[in-house]
Parts: C-alpha cells; sequence; structure tokens
C-alpha cells in the first residue's frame, strides 16, 4: 500500500468534471484507489463518491493505492491531482 | 407576476411548451433470473451512453466543448463502478433493474442536495437526468422530443436537465421557465451560453401557465408574466427590442481600442476575484486585469497558503492574460472575515484595523510568501504588485525594500521574475488621498479604490443603512480627493487607474476623463458598455461637465446635474 498526502488547488476543487476524469483514470488500474478526507473514505475509481466528498480547493486529501500497479496508480493519481486537473 | 431567480439575461416572450415528466412509475418486482436482468440493465446503460455521447456531439457542435463536457459527465455517472457494483448487488438479491437503479441514483440525489455548497447540491440535477434517461429506456418510453417545439415556444418544466437541452433548436426557443435550479445549474450555464432568458425556481410555475398560453419572461430581472394584458405585452415588447439593440451596439466595440471621441486611448481591464476570472474578462473584451483580488487563497483553508499554491494561481491568471496586463493585491484582509489561522484578534473597529499591508509588514514571513510567489508568477506575463490600504509614505518605502530583498534572493536561488516588475499602491484612504504628491514619488501607479475611499473620506459605512445615505462618490469632498489623486499622479508621469465600482459608472465618466484617469478597471459584463460611454465624450465636453460638477456644493446637485448630461 502506498500514499501520499495532497492538496486540491483548483479552484473549484473536485467538481464533476475533475471527479470524472480521476474516477476514469485510477478505474484502469487494478489496485484499490481511494482517498482519505476529513476522516472519511472515498472510492476514487467513482465518479459519484468524489463529488460526494466535497473536495474543495485547499482540502487536504490522502491519495491511497493498494494492490497491483499502486506505485503507476499513486504516480499518475498525484499528478493529476497537483496539476489541478489542467484547469 | 411571477419570481425566480434569472439566470440568463435578456426578455423572452411566446408559447408556453409544458414538459410533463414522462411518468418513470414502475411497479418493483421481485426477478428470478438475475443473470438476465443484469443484462437488461446494463444493455440499458449502453443505450444510455450511445445517447448521451450524440447528445453531447450535438452540444459541442451548437454550442461548445464545454458545455459538451456537461454530457460526458453523466457518461462517467452512469459508468461508476461503484453505482455499478452496488446495482449488480441489490439485482442478485432479486430486485428488478428499475428499482435497483432508481434507489442507488436516490441515495446519490440525496447526499448531494445535502451538500453545503450550490455547485455540488446542483449535482443532483444531473443524477435525476441520468435516472430518467436510464429509467426511459428499462421502461421503454420514448423521451419528449424537445428538437420539435415549434418557433417562439417558451419552455415551461419542472427541472431541466442538460440533456433537455441539448435536443433544443435554439432558434425556436424564445425563453425557459422551471421550478428548480439556481445560476450554477447546468441547465442555467447551458442557457446563458445558448443566451437563451431563462428564469429559474419559478414556484408552481408549471401549474401557473398552461400550453399555448403566451409568456413574457425576463431572464435579466427573474420575473415572468403568464397571458399578459396588451399594456404588459407592448411594454415588454419595446423592452426586448431595446435589449437586443443595446447588445447590437456593443457587440460593435468588441475589439476596439478604448477611446474618447477625440481619440484618447484608455486602458479598460477588469477585476478579478480568481484566476479563472481572467478568462471570463478576455471573453468579455476586457484589455487585462487592474485589481486581482488575492484573498481567495486565503480563505477556507487551515493554513497559510504556501509559495508554491500561490505561484500556481498567480502564474495561471498571467498565463491566460498571454501578456496583457495584470495587477496583483496583495493580501488585503482584516478581522472582519474569519481566517483563524491568522490570529486576526476580534477588533472594535476592523476597517481601522490591523489588516492589509499593515498586517503583512508586521507578519513578514506570511508577506514574504506571497511577494515571491508573485515575483516567480511575473516571469509568465505582465505582472505588476499593489499594496492595499496605504496610509503612509513609510508603508510604500518597506514594502519595495522587501520586493528588492526578494528579487535578490530569487536571483540568487537562479529562479527567474521579472527584474522591472512595477510596484504601486491603492489609494483608498483619505490619508493617502491627501498626501497622493509624496505617494506619487515612491510609487509605479496608483489604483483609486473609490469603494473604500468613499467610506473613508464619508466616514460611514455603506451597510449600515442609517448612514448609507451619505456614502456617495457624487460627495463633493469625495470628488474632490480623487481629482486631486489624478492631479498628483499626472504631475509625477505615474499611471492612475480606478478598481472600484465608481470606475463603470456612466455619471462619473466624464469626470474621470476630465481628471486625467488613465485606466479603467471594471468588472467584466461591464466592459463594452463602459467603452461605449467613454467613447462618446471629448475632453472639452467632459471638462465642461468637471467644471460645473466641482462648482456644485451638494450631492444631490451633482447628481442631478450629471443625469442631464
Amino acid at each position: 500500500m502506498v500514499s501520499k498526502v495532497l492538496t486540491v488547488p483548483n479552484a473549484q476543487g473536485f467538481h464533476m468534471r475533475p471527479a470524472s476524469v480521476f474516477a476514469g483514470a485510477m478505474a484502469k488500474y487494478p489496485c484499490n484507489v481511494f482517498i482519505n478526507f476529513n476522516g472519511n473514505k472515498y472510492n476514487a475509481k467513482s465518479t459519484l463518491n468524489l463529488i460526494a466528498a466535497c473536495m474543495k480547493c485547499g482540502s487536504e486529501i490522502e491519495l491511497v493505492c493498494d494492490g497491483d500497479q499502486e506505485e503507476a496508480a499513486l504516480a499518475e493519481g498525484a499528478k493529476m491531482i497537483e496539476d489541478g486537473f489542467g484547469e | 407576476m411571477y419570481k425566480g431567480i434569472g439566470v440568463s439575461e435578456g426578455i423572452g416572450i411566446g408559447k408556453a411548451l409544458l414538459i410533463e415528466e414522462h411518468s418513470l412509475e414502475y411497479t418493483p418486482k421481485q426477478v428470478e433470473d438475475a443473470a438476465a436482468e443484469k443484462t437488461r440493465f446494463h444493455d440499458a446503460v449502453d443505450v444510455f451512453c450511445k445517447n448521451t455521447q450524440a447528445q453531447a456531439d450535438t452540444l459541442r457542435k451548437s454550442v461548445g466543448e464545454k458545455e459538451a463536457e456537461i454530457m460526458l459527465g453523466h457518461i462517467s455517472i452512469v459508468q461508476d463502478p461503484f453505482l455499478l457494483g452496488e446495482v449488480d448487488k441489490l439485482i442478485g438479491e432479486g430486485q428488478c433493474a428499475e428499482a435497483a437503479f432508481d434507489s442507488m441514483c436516490n441515495m446519490f440525489i440525496q447526499i448531494f442536495s445535502a451538500a453545503d455548497d450550490d455547485v455540488t447540491k446542483q449535482r443532483a440535477a444531473d443524477v435525476r437526468d441520468v435516472r430518467s434517461g436510464v429509467l426511459g429506456i428499462l421502461l421503454g418510453i420514448s423521451e419528449v422530443k424537445l428538437s420539435d417545439a415549434p418557433a417562439g415556444t417558451v419552455i415551461c418544466v419542472k427541472e431541466l436537465t442538460p440533456s433537455m437541452i441539448a435536443e433544443i433548436n435554439k432558434e425556436n426557443i424564445s425563453g425557459i421557465l422551471t421550478e428548480t435550479g439556481s445560476t450554477t445549474s447546468h441547465s442555467a450555464i447551458l442557457a446563458r451560453v445558448l443566451e437563451i432568458p431563462a428564469v429559474m425556481s419559478v414556484q408552481d410555475i408549471t401549474k401557473a401557465a398552461k400550453n399555448g398560453d403566451t409568456v413574457i419572461v425576463d431572464g435579466s430581472k427573474g420575473t415572468v408574466i403568464v397571458s399578459p394584458d396588451d399594456e404588459q405585452l407592448k411594454c415588454y415588447n419595446e423592452k426586448r427590442e431595446k435589449f437586443m439593440q443595446e447588445k447590437k451596439e456593443l457587440e460593435k466595440f468588441r475589439g476596439k481600442p478604448t477611446a474618447s471621441a477625440d481619440g484618447t486611448v484608455y486602458e479598460l481591464v477588469c477585476n478579478i476575484g480568481k484566476p479563472d476570472d481572467a478568462a471570463k474578462a478576455l471573453e468579455f473584451d476586457g484589455e487585462g486585469v487592474g485589481l486581482f483580488r488575492t484573498e481567495f487563497l486565503f480563505m477556507d483553508k487551515t493554513s497559510v497558503p504556501t509559495e508554491e499554491e500561490q505561484f500556481k494561481e498567480y502564474k495561471k491568471a498571467a498565463m491566460i492574460l498571454s501578456g496583457r496586463p495584470l495587477i496583483i493585491r496583495t493580501l488585503d484582509i482584516g478581522g472582519d472575515k474569519d481566517i483563524p489561522y491568522l490570529g486576526l484578534a476580534k477588533e472594535e473597529n476592523p476597517f481601522m484595523g490591523f489588516r492589509a499591508i499593515r498586517y503583512c509588514l508586521k507578519n513578514r514571513d506570511l508577506f514574504r510568501i506571497q511577494l515571491r510567489a508573485i515575483l516567480r508568477a511575473s516571469a509568465f506575463g505582465n505582472v505588476s504588485i499593489m499594496f492595499p490600504l496605504i496610509t503612509c509614505v513609510e508603508e510604500v518605502r518597506e514594502g519595495k525594500a522587501l520586493v528588492e530583498e526578494l528579487k535578490a534572493e530569487l536571483k540568487a536561488e537562479g529562479i527567474a521574475y521579472d527584474e522591472n516588475i512595477k510596484v504601486g499602491i491603492m489609494t483608498e484612504t483619505a490619508a493617502a488621498g491627501i498626501i497622493a504628491d509624496l505617494l506619487a514619488k515612491e510609487s509605479d501607479f496608483f489604483s483609486i479604490g473609490t469603494n473604500d475611499l468613499t467610506g473613508y473620506t464619508m466616514a460611514a459605512d455603506r451597510g449600515n443603512s442609517d448612514v448609507s445615505y451619505l456614502y456617495s462618490a457624487l460627495q463633493p469632498s469625495v470628488l474632490r480627493m480623487i481629482r486631486s489623486i489624478i492631479t498628483a499622479a499626472r504631475e509625477h508621469n505615474i499611471p492612475v487607474g480606478m478598481c472600484g465600482e465608481a470606475a463603470a459608472d456612466p455619471m462619473m465618466i466624464p469626470l474621470l476623463i476630465s481628471f486625467g484617469l488613465t485606466e479603467f478597471s471594471v468588472s467584466a459584463p461591464s466592459v463594452l458598455r463602459v467603452r461605449k460611454c467613454i467613447s462618446t465624450w471629448t475632453k472639452q465636453k467632459a471638462d465642461e461637465v468637471a467644471d460645473h460638477v466641482l462648482s456644485l456644493a451638494t450631492e444631490k446637485e451633482v447628481r442631478d446635474y450629471l443625469k442631464t448630461v
């Protein structure tokens, strides 16, 4: 299991567009991917769960990957978030 | 007359077309063959995805990429692995596909509706749209064909979904009315882009209007009239004509330089509160940004935003503007805002307290971080620094010295920045107005913050209804203050702009032209209107008006006179 703490950088946070893009990207990986935020655990392959998490700009989150290709998933996921999903 | 939220400006007049929510009622039943039911469900999902993709393509062509993405978001929702997994589970337990999918959708609709921020709340509408779409396919119900709506239709519906908008033939739709939704609904966004007047959250409008009723939609004011009388019809037709005319008139000014009638050119830029607004500024034909408020970086946070975080946002704005001016104002915050990590004490008098430049100069570490971030961003565009709430020369000198120190630091670290970055100040206090000549020697530019300048000069809080009558930029004292600030700037050959609301006020504009303002920084939607207004004035005419105004003794006289010019 690998993880990284990140801050959501983009102005509108994890709104529908980044949530769909992120969930879609993580869904490719066989490992489990989830996000710890505000004391809750959210399935990061699920657009709906990501939206429901209400992660706003500046939110501190922990991206956790557990299983096959966890390193690759973490690298891609972390980069997407750090780049603010290109917004 | 009915009231709602005006989400898309303009006036629309047409015949009501009520879109019934197609009945998606079903009787939940037990299924024996779970495998077959799962297949039926997934087939329906596939059809939904195909239909939605087609809608996305239509939207992309008729509107744009960003809008088409809304439909792609729906596809992402319906393909959500968590959602699909849970539905499969429920079907495996014997539920029919309709019930299983319905209950999962309802779960998320409830979660989103309960969120405390409006953007997330509005996503419930997207889930409802997806639910209706898939249920409709499962139940074999065909969608209402909005594309068949005749010309002059005003759509009346309980909830307008993005997929409905995708079907619309925009030429035929005069207006949109809904019982739900707000400015951040995806359908509101689409209505604005399609330029269809729309009013949302009009209580019971689907009961008040019947098919074929004439309806007037005022998307600017948020009002609706059902079955208007001849008087009202005439009145609104005229309003509509006027609105369209004005819009057309203003569009003529798009892409044109901002110049007075006798050819003096001005800079016409925008006030923004976050980097994305820079794109909006350009959309509305602003020539740059005269005030980039940086407080957003510090609000709703648990700690000071890092240099990296800040740098990213400043850089983003700079790049969006591609070389057009970007004036970044350093932190302008105080005890009136709740920012726990800044350790601001509750003050008796926060607007005369420890805030803005005062706070920053005494909290060097925080100030250094912000200034470093701005300096780094200056390598990516045409960036200037502006200090708020200046009241004395020392503050400017200290601020500038710090900037020089940080430039040297960055240089030693091999980090790029603009060596010639300009450092200017907000002139928004009575003190700044009075020593404007001294401050002009120390600053690269001024920006007049009339909002605060008016308040401090008149010693009146605009929010206090007992004294708000005193709060007016047309008060002789404030006008004199503005004039002397501009005069001092001109005498010292520095640019002087205005970023308060007064800059966009047609009554103020001739005065500002006469006094010699060089830059107008306004809200994005005001740009074309201000450009047009400036183009109607010659210096001579403006001087005549200003001279007369300055001879008047009361705000009322000033206002009454300016109404006539």
